[in-house]
């Protein structure tokens, strides 16, 4: 077992059982089940203890017991969970990620940090009650009843037998941290150090372990939590754990397995309180007379004579062999999830991505073979079964790379809580559609985006509590955030019901800033739209946390580069809603190509509703409109936008498509069907290209062009304004 | 698209340290009739012209895009890049793949030419600055001039004329 | 880093470990000990300045102690560190070596 590379393991998990824990502290007070996130901020902290346990992680188990020990106190309802209880526990939480972080660097940690964990200890010893619990796996059996008389006093302990091999130490593990570690899971109530017999001194080599140990353990712990604590030495040394109330021919075989001496072991055992003087003196008086016998010594018989001399074998109890039952139960609630590493998966969809190509291309070729070749039509057939796989695997993939958006908002919830409570604001966060689903990249870079809309609302929407109250509204201000799916995009929505941005002063900033000029007349939408210019900022008091109201125009840069959208709704006094538009995907899409002047263009599928031939006009060219079934739809000409020259054919077709809440159509020649496409990026060169948003490889292997849908519908709507001047199309 | 000729990086490189005298490598070209040149370490290969999707709404000098081996890459017309008003006819038949290191990032991009000739090996002290008037070249275009027997060749500064940042900021 | 200080009044010797104890340093602290033991007929160790202690350091000074009474010597520890108290406790090996140890105030034990 790799040491480094498990312990890598543990520091990712452990820091998402922090995000559990937090996620449950945080929405605890909200919640109507409190027990549920009780019971999944206690599991955190307890498996991040039982895992650093295994690495000797001596720091983070004695922090993390402590912790533990209170929550056990709360779910086991002998302490109340308080406001101020979570907000220390929120602290703990932050240092333990403090600690956690420490890990890679395996120096100890700083002087500063070791006295905030004290000081935290120090604050939770209040809650502590009588003393530090015994830490006891969730639904544990009680403990066994009283041993029968004559029974010895230690039996109802586990025994754990430890040889650790010579390579422990060098491996970078301690045998002290075990024994630290069992006696936070019950009470050690004996132990004995066994070193063997050393070599002479050239041949002793000081890293080489020769340790031993014999431990009474008395603990309602599981046998598989025990066996996992020597996770990774049982490779290399011997370890054998007696369960309470085992027979005594169990502890005579475990005497006889090990190297020492079995009278030598038979008094540490007794020692522990497994045997009683009598039952050794016993045992070992018939194997003795045994061997005189026969002259050897049989292995395993001293067992079974114990068994046949003894009239009434000590009871054992049922229920302590129960306890060994594997947990086969636990491991089937825990989710089935396998960690992948994201190269790998970029890589996949990379190759997914040709493989749609390739098929493409197979099946443009296999088109052009038929007519009078042999096997023409079964090729076809073949590349068409072999399309519609590739199509499955493609979706597949492209599920591998969708997570759930929910991470990410639940980020903010400890953001408001904190910056709400700094700025003496009260707020409270509602998220909506946390399950929406959508690409990795997407939410990577959505990640600061988002923050800095956040942190606009909370230090600028909603307003202070007196200054709410004054204006009749509700003292704790809403901020929500949400997600939904919605004809082929993304939409993320931020809003609040704070003071709503004031039109008047961003006029009246953007001409100070000499973006607008004096006397220029613009729509409010226009106005609001200034605060996306660069160099732009509102902010009448410079809010430590945030700077200046941060820059709208880097948010709004990040959004482009995801081929997304952003708009702004506000009223003045009521509040105001950011919402953005995403693709869903960055890698492949569905396409449907059509033809316009020679040249093809693809429409990304999910955004056409229907096509059709080009039918008489509603109104006047100029207007640009058809009647779609009643419907008043306006369309514009591929052939005009794009400026390409040449005669107009006499019967065109439509692509409707949609857009967000709009509709438009766009004319072209010829339609020329549906088909998979990979989405190749053009280069900086073309950013500011218009009408299109990327370009695809067709099966052929020829470039073709992809549609920027957004642009073609604002573009069609925009024209039907009647009092605006003619302008050229794309300005 | 067969490939004429493709430079290797380490072959480049080896080219250029091995002369005793330190003379760089320079692949020559005529465009429009006259002979330009440029550094070779740029240059990744050449291929025949063809293939190319236009972009609409692009500048003139932006002649569309091609798909090399999976990549989308764009062309540029250079002879409408220094500004020489497009023929009617264009004679281009090559088209000059270049990989250049631009700010922190690198482009791929592709030229169109009339024809590749030769590659010159220049020594720096062979190097002439551009002649203040006389070409209607814009002059940071113009790495210098050099005399290769009896012809003088322009050789240019790539990063200049295929300045990404300096032809998207002219798009739209 | 440990640092070994030695000290020698006629058949007396006395060292003087400072600092971290642990599998880092006992390769070199072996050999520095065997000297020390080889000088004189008494060893003296004092832990006072110990800040750290391990399963390794603990076995050395065990084999130290068996490896002195193979040679006819004696060997003592002294002076033992809080640091050296809480492992020799968690391993039990104080009655291995025999040696008195202040028992120091009680501090608060983290658990048993």
């Amino acid at each position: 077992m790799d040491l480094d590379q498990a312990k890598q393991t543990y520091i990712i998990e452990a820091r998402e059982l922090l995000d559990a824990m937090e996620e449950a502290l945080l929405t605890v007070e909200e919640t109507s089940d409190r027990s549920e996130a009780i019971n999944a901020m206690f599991r955190a902290i307890h498996t991040i203890k039982g895992s650093a346990g295994l690495f000797g992680l001596d720091g983070i188990v004695r922090f993390a017991h402590t912790v533990e020990s209170v929550l056990d106190r709360v779910r086991s309802q002998t302490l109340e969970l308080t406001a101020d209880l979570i907000g220390l526990v929120l602290g703990c939480h932050d240092h333990l990620a403090l600690l956690i972080a420490g890990i890679q660097s395996e120096a100890d940690p700083a002087p500063e940090v070791v006295a905030a964990g004290e000081q935290f200890l120090a604050q939770l010893a209040p809650y502590l009650g009588g003393g530090l619990a015994k830490a006891a796996p969730a639904g544990h059996a009680s403990k066994a009843s009283v041993p029968a008389s004559g029974e010895a006093p230690g039996r109802d302990c586990w025994h754990l037998s430890l040889r650790f091999g010579r390579d422990v130490l060098r491996n970078g593990m301690d045998p002290l941290s075990f024994v630290r570690y069992l006696a936070t899971l019950g009470e050690i109530v004996h132990l004995t150090s066994l070193f063997g017999q050393f070599p002479e001194r050239d041949a002793f080599d000081p890293e080489a372990c020769q340790l031993g140990q014999e431990i009474e353990l008395d603990s309602p712990a599981e046998r598989a939590t025990l066996e996992d604590v020597f996770e990774f030495v049982r490779d290399d040394s011997q370890i054998r754990i007696i369960p309470p109330h085992a027979k005594v021919d169990d502890y005579i075989r475990l005497i006889q397995e090990l190297p020492e001496e079995d009278r030598f072991l038979g008094e540490i055992l007794v020692a522990g309180g497994c045997l009683t003087r009598r039952e050794l003196e016993e045992a070992l008086k018939l194997q003795r007379s045994e061997a005189g016998e026969e002259g050897a010594v049989p292995v395993r018989r001293l067992g079974a004579i114990v068994i046949q001399e003894h009239a009434v074998p000590p009871p054992v109890v049922a229920a302590a062999l129960e306890k060994q039952k594997t947990f086969q139960d636990r491991q089937a609630q825990e989710l089935r999830v396998v960690k992948v590493s994201a190269e790998k998966l970029d890589r996949l969809v990379d190759l997914v991505g040709e493989l749609v190509i390739a098929g493409a291309s197979a099946h443009a070729k296999a088109i052009l073979a038929q007519g009078g070749q042999p096997h023409a039509a079964a090729l076809l057939e073949a590349t068409l079964t072999v399309n519609e796989l590739v199509e499955e695997i493609r979706d597949n993939a492209l599920s591998l790379r969708m997570v759930q958006i929910g991470e990410t908002f639940n980020r903010f919830r400890r953001i408001v809580r904190d910056v709400s409570l700094e700025l003496g604001k009260a707020i409270e966060l509602e998220i909506h559609g946390a399950d929406t689903e959508l690409d990795k990249t997407i939410v990577e870079k959505l990640a600061d985006p988002l923050m800095h809309i956040v942190r606009n609302a909370i230090d600028h929407g909603i307003e202070p509590v007196e200054v709410r109250r004054a204006r009749s509204k509700p003292e704790s201000g809403t901020l929500s955030l949400s997600a939904r799916h919605e004809s082929g995009s993304i939409i993320i929505e931020v809003s609040d019901d704070g003071g709503g941005l004031n039109k008047d002063r961003i006029l009246a900033k953007a001409i100070e800033r000499g973006l607008v000029k004096a006397g220029a007349s613009l729509s409010d939408q226009e106005i609001i739209n200034l605060i996306f210019e660069p160099g732009f900022s509102t902010a009448d008091a410079v809010s430590n946390l945030s700077g200046r109201g941060v820059g709208m125009d880097v948010v709004r840069r990040n959004i482009d580069e995801l081929r997304g959208t952003i708009e702004v709704e506000t009223e003045q006094g009521l509040g105001t809603t950011l919402r953005m538009r995403l693709p869903l995907t960055l890698a492949i899409i569905d396409g449907f190509r059509v033809e316009a002047a020679g040249a093809s263009y693809v429409v990304p599928l999910d955004v056409v509703i229907e096509c059709l031939d080009l039918g008489p006009f509603l109104e006047s060219e100029q207007n640009h409109l058809i009647n779609l079934r009643g419907e008043v739809l306006p369309f514009l000409r591929l052939r005009e936008v794009f400026q390409i020259p040449g005669e107009v054919p006499a019967r065109e077709r439509v692509v409707v498509i949609q857009h967000g809440e709009l509709r438009a159509g766009i004319v072209v020649d010829r339609l020329l069907g549906e088909f998979q496409t990979v989405i190749k990026p053009m280069g900086r060169l073309f950013r500011r290209a218009k009408g299109i948003g990327g370009s695809t490889i067709l099966g052929t292997g020829e470039v073709a062009l992809i549609l920027d849908v957004a642009q073609m519908v604002q573009l069609a709507t925009e024209r039907q304004v009647p009092d605006r001047k003619r302008t050229p199309i794309l300005a | 698209m067969a490939e004429l000729i493709k430079f290797s990086k380490r072959q480049t490189q080896s080219l250029a340290t091995a002369q005793v005298e330190k003379r760089e490598q320079y692949l020559a070209f005529t465009l429009g009739g006259e002979t330009f040149a440029m550094d070779i370490r740029s240059i990744r290969e050449v291929i025949q012209f063809g293939g190319i999707t236009e972009v609409p709404l692009m500048p003139p000098f932006i002649r569309g895009v091609i798909n090399l081996r999976g990549s989308v890459v764009p062309v540029i017309d250079l002879f409408v890049r220094f500004g020489r008003p497009a023929c009617a006819v264009a004679h281009r038949t090559c088209t000059v793949i270049l990989e250049l290191a631009q700010g922190d990032s690198t482009a791929e991009l592709g030229v169109m030419v009339d024809n590749v000739s030769e590659v010159l090996s220049i020594a720096a002290s062979e190097v002439e600055p551009a002649p203040a008037f006389g070409s209607d070249i814009r002059a940071e275009f113009i790495a210098g001039v050099a005399k290769v027997g009896e012809r003088f060749v322009i050789l240019l500064d790539v990063n200049h004329v295929l300045s990404v940042d300096e032809m998207a900021a002219l798009v739209g | 880093m440990l640092r070994i200080v030695p000290s020698t009044h006629e058949e007396e010797a006395a060292c003087s470990l400072e600092g971290e104890f642990t599998i880092y340093e006992v390769a070199a602290a072996k050999a520095q000990l065997c000297a020390a033991l080889d000088q004189a007929s008494r060893l003296q160790l004092n832990l006072a300045g110990l800040e750290e202690l391990d399963t390794a350091g603990v076995q050395l000074l065990v084999w130290l102690k068996q490896e002195a009474h193979r040679k006819g010597k004696k060997l003592s520890l002294f002076a033992h560190s809080p640091a050296v108290v809480g492992v020799f406790d968690l391993l039990q090996v104080t009655g291995r070596f025999g040696d008195p140890i202040l028992i120091a105030p009680p501090v608060a034990p983290f658990v048993a």
